[in-house]
């Protein structure tokens, strides 16, 4: 096939590829190969990634609960104000976190307008606690499943819900047996986005959730404390996130590009 | 009667009204072009398109029901079959959602599988499956519920050519076994004439004629009735023309006909006639001798039929004929050609306002 470039696109698009892999290059250099394992698995990296394991995989069941039926709502609802409550669900996405953070203290803290109800009556407090940092984490990461989700059941043929409703099927036994394992594939990806944005919430969480140790301190916040005194350790830590951030990559290579390759596909 | 249904649905500017009947072990065939509403009709009784008016089933009145609690099996065209459910689980379906325990489901779904698709895996899914194939699990699942209606929603649409006479013969015995009312949705003249008791023919949204398929043969109510029955349609003025003939005017042509008994000698204004394409000889030259009415056309088009040839005909007015394959190839009749088609003035059945065809 005839292909050509402008030579001034190679150059910018050169420097454009050195621009976003320099930074993962200076981590894979500067990084203590040697001790990486023993730095790794002292007690205070073993916590943090623990922790962030458990606050991110928490937050991914949160955004699944409560964001697929929202999804579905959105996507087969018919009333008022849809346009609006779709915008009002995507906005974390592109909200600042810290802002983020800012909002949830005043809605969910101590003197927030719920937070202060739910510590009165049910003797619960967010703020520096885990189920905190889950909060947090859920807030950022919710939008991905509901726009994923959401465009698996727009995709859907509606012939399906009415072919099953005929068939003697109630609404949510249809959802449990034909549309759910029809969506499947983009309920993963919307799950595998929400989880890997979830690992790496940090002004959220920092803002309304503090920076506890083994609480709520997840890798994040502790390469960021690390990097102040130990920037091998802090290396290390990060590490830990790009090779997780490659694996989401890796796994969801087709959904998140969307591009097929020609050199390597049919061409 | 077991069916009563008279509904009418609004889709954007305008609106389906539909009524008609059907009686049980009745098989009625919903028919017209693509877009008449007959799909949109049959959702309504389903209860799948909001629509007002009625359905009433034995005397209960269906339309304030839920799909799932009408008791209505529906073969869907293209099947509808659960892309991500196994064949077997596919049938088993309907009895899964009224609660039936997983074990007799299945039991059951496979008795019908071996009754309705003995052929089909029914582990397989249903992406696997030929267009045939996929119909009669469809038809397994409508009736694995055991319903009261059956509805066939274009039944042939997927299917190829070489596996319709065989599933048309299942769906003639699954009919015949089905104790309900029955309806058959579909634009295909052979199967609605070869399955169905009745024919309830929609044009644009209304019902334009209902009949046995023999009625609706010997008197089309309109172009489309008769076009779909396979017969020529005229409509015109009736004059008297030298004593016992008459002559049909429709459009610009003149058509002589039997002046009938039974009418008085005076001109009748919207008389219709019918006359068999099998009753029109083709001619290659202008034919000398009997034949009253001789046509002058070119050939439109040739369809055959297993060993008959329909040849639609641009002559004035326009003629459907039929004619053996064998005669087809020995006049060298083709698309384009130039031909004369004749019939004689008894072929030509008059439908007068008012009288029983029989009379005349």
């Amino acid at each position: 096939m005839y292909r050509r470039v402008p030579l001034s696109f190679v150059v910018l698009g050169a420097i454009g590829a050195a621009f976003v892999a320099l930074p993962v290059l200076g981590l894979a250099l500067r990084a203590p190969w040697g001790r990486i394992v023993e730095m790794l698995s002292g007690p205070g990296a073993r916590t943090a990634l623990r922790l962030s394991l458990e606050v991110s995989l928490l937050a991914t069941v949160c955004s699944v609960v409560f964001g697929v039926p929202l999804a579905w709502i959105l996507a087969r609802g018919t009333f008022r104000g849809r346009a609006l409550l779709r915008a009002l669900v995507i906005l974390p996405l592109v909200l600042p976190p810290v802002v983020a953070g800012v909002g949830l203290l005043q809605a969910l803290g101590r003197r927030g307008i719920v937070g202060s109800w739910l510590e009165r009556f049910a003797g619960v407090q967010l703020t520096f606690t885990t189920a905190g940092a889950v909060v947090a984490a859920t807030f950022v990461s919710i939008p991905l499943v509901v726009l994923s989700a959401e465009a698996g059941f727009r995709s859907l043929d509606p012939r399906f819900e009415r072919a099953a409703a005929v068939l003697g099927a109630k609404p949510g036994y249809t959802l449990r047996r034909v549309i759910l394992p029809m969506v499947a594939p983009q309920l993963v990806a919307g799950a595998v986005l929400a989880w890997a944005r979830a690992l790496g919430e940090f002004g959220a969480t920092i803002t309304f959730a503090g920076n506890l140790e083994g609480r709520t301190q997840t890798v994040p916040l502790a390469v960021f404390q690390t990097l102040q005194t130990d920037q091998e350790g802090a290396i290390a830590l990060s590490l830990v996130l790009v090779v997780l951030s490659i694996c989401v990559l890796v796994a969801l290579r087709d959904r998140i590009t969307g591009i097929q390759d020609r050199a390597t596909g049919t061409g | 009667m077991p069916l009563d249904v008279d509904v009418e649905i609004r889709r954007g500017d305008r609106t389906i009204a539909v009524a008609f009947e059907v009686g049980d072990a009745e098989t009625v065939a919903l028919v017209g072009r693509n877009g008449a509403g007959k799909t949109t009709a049959l959702e309504s009784i389903a209860g799948i398109a909001a629509a007002t008016g009625r359905v009433v089933l034995d005397g209960r009145l269906l339309t304030d029901l839920p799909p799932e609690r009408r008791g209505i099996g529906v073969a869907f065209q293209d099947g509808m079959l659960f892309p991500k459910l196994s064949v077997l689980e596919n049938v088993a379906f309907p009895l899964r959602a009224a609660g039936v325990g997983r074990d007799i489901a299945r039991t059951r779904a496979r008795e019908k599988l071996t009754e309705l698709a003995p052929a089909v895996d029914p582990a397989a899914r249903p992406t696997m499956l030929s267009g045939g194939e996929r119909q009669r699990v469809a038809l397994a699942r409508a009736l694995a519920a055991e319903p009261k209606v059956l509805l066939l929603d274009e039944p042939f649409a997927a299917v190829d050519a070489e596996a319709k006479p065989e599933l048309r013969a299942l769906l003639r015995g699954t009919l015949a076994d089905f104790a309900g009312p029955r309806i058959l949705v579909t634009h295909d003249p052979v199967e609605a004439m070869t399955l169905a008791d009745r024919l309830v023919l929609l044009e644009d949204g209304r019902v334009t004629q209902t009949g046995t398929p023999e009625e609706v043969r010997r008197r089309p109510a309109t172009r489309y009735a008769a076009e779909f029955v396979g017969t020529n349609l005229f409509q015109g003025e009736l004059v008297p023309d030298e004593p016992g003939v008459g002559i049909l005017r429709t459009g610009g042509a003149e058509l002589t006909v039997v002046w009938p008994d039974a009418l008085p000698t005076a001109s009748i204004l919207d008389v219709r006639a019918t006359l068999s394409p099998a009753e029109i000889a083709l001619h290659i030259e202008e034919p000398h001798g009997s034949p009253r009415n001789v046509f002058h056309g070119a050939v439109e088009e040739v369809a055959t039929l297993g060993g008959r040839a329909r040849i639609r005909l641009r002559t004035a007015p326009p003629l459907v004929a039929e004619l053996t394959t064998g005669s087809v190839d020995r006049l060298g009749i083709a698309p384009g050609r130039d031909v004369w088609a004749s019939c004689k003035a008894v072929e030509i059945r008059l439908m007068v306002p008012g009288e029983e065809p029989d009379t005349l």
